[in-house]
């Protein structure tokens, strides 16, 4: 065991690994957490914390590298888009008759595990994620009716998660680690005035606020227990804290001209166009998964889960300009705890596995708060995957699809925005792994 | 357009019928009586482009009201003179940027409707009995029987001859009936620039009867009428965009003297004497009065500004009245003022509750509205809109009128009293048609005069707010155009006198 411990780290691979999570652009909210996080995880519809029989346990529950003897780098990504994303508006605003769509991006988001044996018992693991995440770019941003809350919103995250998993009993595993969390920001918005010649809004301005991925993080910190009573059932639970992150960056203001001269020199006048700084903070919410593993005669593996979500401290998104020349932006959220439940199966053939998943999402997010900035709901997912695995290396991948409710804004909503937001989406994961 | 579209424009037509129906089965004949905020006046005329986009208007259109007839009136280019009532906007000429007459009240274009209007609302400072006790109305007369004459035509030989805007309205026999009136009663006070009971205020129990009969008789059995009450007039532009203090023309900031404010000067009242410091013949006004809009003109001539920052130390006027019908208009008002202006809408507006509850009739609180549109703004999608003078969105031009945004947030505000008291599904109004659709003449040929009429503040009261409320960095020249004689006639003062020694005709 201990000579397993020489095996050298592949430096290289690392950095490469690195480097790609922190330039990656994340999507794909449940709020904005991202889950899919492995591909065998992903097929069996998330319901991983039972389970955590391969390197992703890092994410799912850590306490599952307990359980794991040999040293094994894990390395993949999901690739995550929208099949559509449409809104219809109601009066009062935008109106009946108005309509946006979101782009159809493209995410990718690599991830990349190791777990390193230090003892029979004492097992060390790093995890390189992306837990949070959002992309929503309205198509036509200068014409699209929500372009005064939101055209681009993005929130980039990289976890770099070390791990200790400790087996107390050889049925009982414990698991604790640190969590540092980059993250970054984009928003983008037009700004509207009153134009006294005309008595008629007009875009007179726009702004983008931007936050390096790399200049802001925050600490939490993660922790899991797993208990095997025998060897064909496991129960699991994990505990991962909230971060809240402090970002510094900068608003750049650009002025859009409305065609009248003078009322644009009116507009230069008194608008602070140019470059300021800005800070904000995020509260990304602490969560718990708990789940259970069965594995049943014949190669059948049956995993329920059931992850609870603290949004309720994701209280509002403050925006600050120190130096003064713009007003603050305070939006309050109001978020509530969420719940979703988890259901997968897997039958193996051998080395090979197929696997089958669901899961119900309920949204952290209430109905007055959901706007351009961010529309969720909730969702049934449908996942399957396979994979092909050998105690050298395996191979899997997994697969979502995403049916979001109709989510219908038209009696309250905090942005005074009215209508109805239409979302399908999809996953694919693939992970490849070598142990020694 | 693509196939999905295609395929969702049957299901949206279809949408969109059932709701207009449903606001059309909810109600089928809606008629409107008050003052000007019924009439739809915006910068200072009632002409078909406001009478459009009035709330009333407006909420017509959500009721899927096809019939709503209003005595349209047509904008026409401003001639010099005048021949008919000025319509205000903003306007550059050359390198000038000023406020100016941009078009002129035309004809009443149908006239001859068989029917009375729907929309029996008109200007001209109506009091609350004017809508029952205005029967008969004299062209020439006066600025309200000129222009309440078009609205009910009920001058002699006229086909409505004797009939009240509450006759009228029960003529129509109409199922939804909103009355709003009773502002002019109160907002002469602030015109006048002094608040005396029984001069520029109606007494309590005179309005209260008033209003009695004017809600009794637009009440019938089956109807449903909804009545607002008096917004809180000191909250509109035209007494809040002067600070009681004097400001630096240039940085638009308080002049500060030993860390202090420096307040402008006034007269004194009767419950602040005055007892003045030379050189200044004024002095400073009380905290908590108000500085009407047209002081803006004597404060660009050092009027009201002490002589230890240069100005002449003469105080800005306070109204005076003196027995028995002289009236001296002012452009302050003192706290005792405005405490009776507002104990007084405090009594108008129980007036209106009792004679609704008396009468079955809905309340609105449009005080509570103007209050909070005033406190807040109003945001909408990410728009921010506010009681601000000409950038605020709300007000338009004349600074007590509403804009089409201010209208339009009257007409969501009535139509969500009704969903939420009547249970009907009416359909909110569409403000994206509100908020972008600019509000300029749709003439060609408008041409830009002064306007030194007896209805309105001078074109130099203009050319001063607009020069101390927009040129911070941006030098704001404006036109100096010649005063315009008005043709309308000026007559003799009709019974009440109040009404035609007031200078300044909103309502």
């Amino acid at each position: 065991m201990r000579q397993r411990l020489r095996v050298p780290l592949p430096p290289l691979v690392f950095a490469v690994a690195v480097i790609g999570l922190l330039t990656s652009t994340t999507a794909y909210p449940s709020g904005f957490q991202v889950m899919t996080q492995g591909a065998k995880a992903t097929g069996m519809g998330l319901a991983f914390a039972g389970v955590a029989d391969d390197p992703s346990a890092i994410f799912y529950n850590p306490a599952g590298i307990g359980f794991q003897d040999h040293f094994s780098v894990m390395g993949g990504g999901a690739v995550l888009g929208r099949d559509s994303a449409t809104f219809v508006g109601a009066n009062p605003y935008p109106g009946v008759g108005d309509a946006g769509k979101v782009q159809n991006q493209v995410f990718a988001l690599p991830n990349l595990y190791m777990v390193v044996p230090l003892t029979a018992d004492l097992k060390f693991g790093l995890g390189i994620d992306a837990p949070y995440g959002l992309g929503l770019r309205w198509d036509a941003p200068e014409q699209w009716s929500g372009r005064f809350i939101s055209q681009n919103a993005v929130i980039k995250t990289t976890d770099i998660n070390p791990v200790f998993s400790y087996k107390l009993l050889p049925e009982l595993s414990i698991a604790a680690g640190a969590d540092y969390r980059f993250s970054g920001l984009q928003l983008e918005r037009n700004t509207a005035a009153i134009d006294p010649f005309t008595q008629s809004e007009v875009d007179v301005a726009h702004t983008k606020l931007y936050s390096n991925l790399t200049s802001n993080g925050g600490w939490g910190y993660n922790a899991g227990i797993m208990w095997k009573p025998v060897p064909q059932i496991g129960v699991g639970a994990s505990y991962r804290s909230k971060i809240t992150v402090n970002y510094d960056g900068t608003a750049t203001v650009i002025q859009r001209p409305t065609g009248d001269q003078a009322f644009d020199a009116l507009v230069a006048a008194q608008v602070p166009f140019g470059v300021h700084p800005v800070t904000t903070q995020i509260v990304f919410p602490a969560s718990i998964n708990t789940g259970v593993g069965i594995s049943f005669g014949g190669g059948f593996t049956l995993a329920l889960e059931a992850d609870w979500t603290e949004w309720s401290s994701f209280k509002a998104l403050n925006i600050n300009f120190p130096d003064g020349t713009l007003p603050p932006i305070d939006r309050a959220t109001a978020w509530n705890d969420s719940w979703a439940y988890r259901v997968g199966l897997e039958k193996t053939f051998g080395a090979f596995a197929i696997r089958v998943g669901y899961y119900y999402d309920n949204t952290p997010q209430p109905t007055q708060d959901v706007g351009p900035l961010l529309s969720d709901n909730d969702r049934n997912v449908y996942t399957a995957g396979f994979g092909y695995n050998t105690p050298q290396w395996g191979i899997d991948i997994g697969g979502a699809y995403i049916k979001f409710k109709n989510r219908q804004v038209l009696t309250q909503s905090t942005d005074n925005f009215f209508g109805i937001y239409s979302e399908t989406a999809w996953a694919a994961v693939a992970d490849l792994r070598i142990s020694f | 357009m693509n196939k999905k579209l295609y395929r969702s424009l049957p299901l949206a037509a279809a949408l969109a019928l059932v709701a207009t129906a449903v606001g059309a089965q909810t109600f089928q004949n809606f008629v409107t009586v008050g003052d000007s905020l019924i009439a739809g006046e915006e910068s200072g005329c009632v002409v078909q482009r406001f009478q459009r986009r009035s709330w009333v208007a407006i909420t017509a259109g959500q009721l899927g009201l096809s019939d709503f007839e209003q005595p349209w009136i047509s904008e026409v280019a401003a001639t010099n003179p005048l021949t008919g009532y000025p319509c205000l906007g903003l306007v550059l000429n050359g390198t000038s940027l000023g406020l100016a007459i941009v078009s002129e009240t035309g004809q009443n274009t149908n006239l001859t409707l068989p029917r009375p209007y729907n929309n029996l609302g008109f200007n001209g400072s109506p009091l609350m009995a004017d809508f029952v006790e205005l029967t008969v109305t004299t062209p020439g007369a006066s600025d309200l029987d000129n222009l309440a004459g078009r609205v009910l035509r009920n001058c002699m030989g006229c086909p409505f001859q004797g009939m009240s805007a509450v006759d009228e309205a029960n003529l129509l026999t109409p199922d939804l009936v909103a009355f709003w009136g009773g502002n002019n009663d109160v907002l002469n006070a602030m015109f006048a620039g002094v608040a005396i009971v029984g001069v520029t205020i109606t007494p309590v129990d005179s309005f209260t009867n008033s209003t009695n009969q004017v809600i009794a008789g637009l009440s019938a059995s089956g109807r449903t009428l909804v009545s607002g009450n008096i917004p809180n007039i000191i909250d509109i532009p035209y007494a809040t965009t002067i600070p009681p203090v004097v400001v630096d023309p240039t940085t638009m900031l308080p002049v500060l003297i030993g860390g202090q404010l420096v307040p402008l000067l006034g007269p004194g009242d009767d419950a602040f004497p005055c007892t003045p410091v030379p050189p200044d013949s004024g002095c400073a006004l009380p905290q908590g009065s108000l500085v009407m809009l047209p002081a803006s003109t004597l404060l660009g001539q050092g009027v009201g500004i002490p002589v230890a920052v240069g100005g002449t130390g003469q105080p800005l006027p306070h109204g005076t009245f003196t027995p028995p019908s002289t009236l001296v208009a002012g452009v302050v008002l003192y706290p005792d003022d405005i405490t009776l202006i507002e104990s007084t809408i405090v009594s108008y507006n129980q007036a209106i509750a009792a004679a609704l509850v008396a009468n079955g009739g809905i309340p609105i609180d449009s005080n509570a509205l103007f209050a909070q549109v005033s406190l807040n703004g109003f945001d909408i999608g990410g728009i921010h809109l506010s009681t601000a003078y000409a950038t605020g969105g709300i007000f338009s031009y004349d600074g007590v009128h509403p804009a089409p945004s201010g209208y339009g947030i009257v007409a969501d505000d009535f139509i969500q009293l009704l969903n939420t008291v009547k249970g009907t599904n009416i359909p909110r109004p569409n403000f994206s048609n509100i908020l972008f659709t600019p509000n300029v003449p749709e003439i060609t040929s408008a041409v830009t005069v002064a306007d030194n009429g007896p209805w309105h503040y001078s074109l130099d009261t203009w050319r001063g707010l607009l020069n101390a409320g927009l040129a911070r960095r941006f030098a704001i020249q404006m036109p100096t155009v010649p005063d315009a004689p008005r043709v309308v006639p000026h007559l003799p003062p009709a019974p009440r006198a109040v009404r035609h020694v007031e200078r300044h005709d909103f309502d």
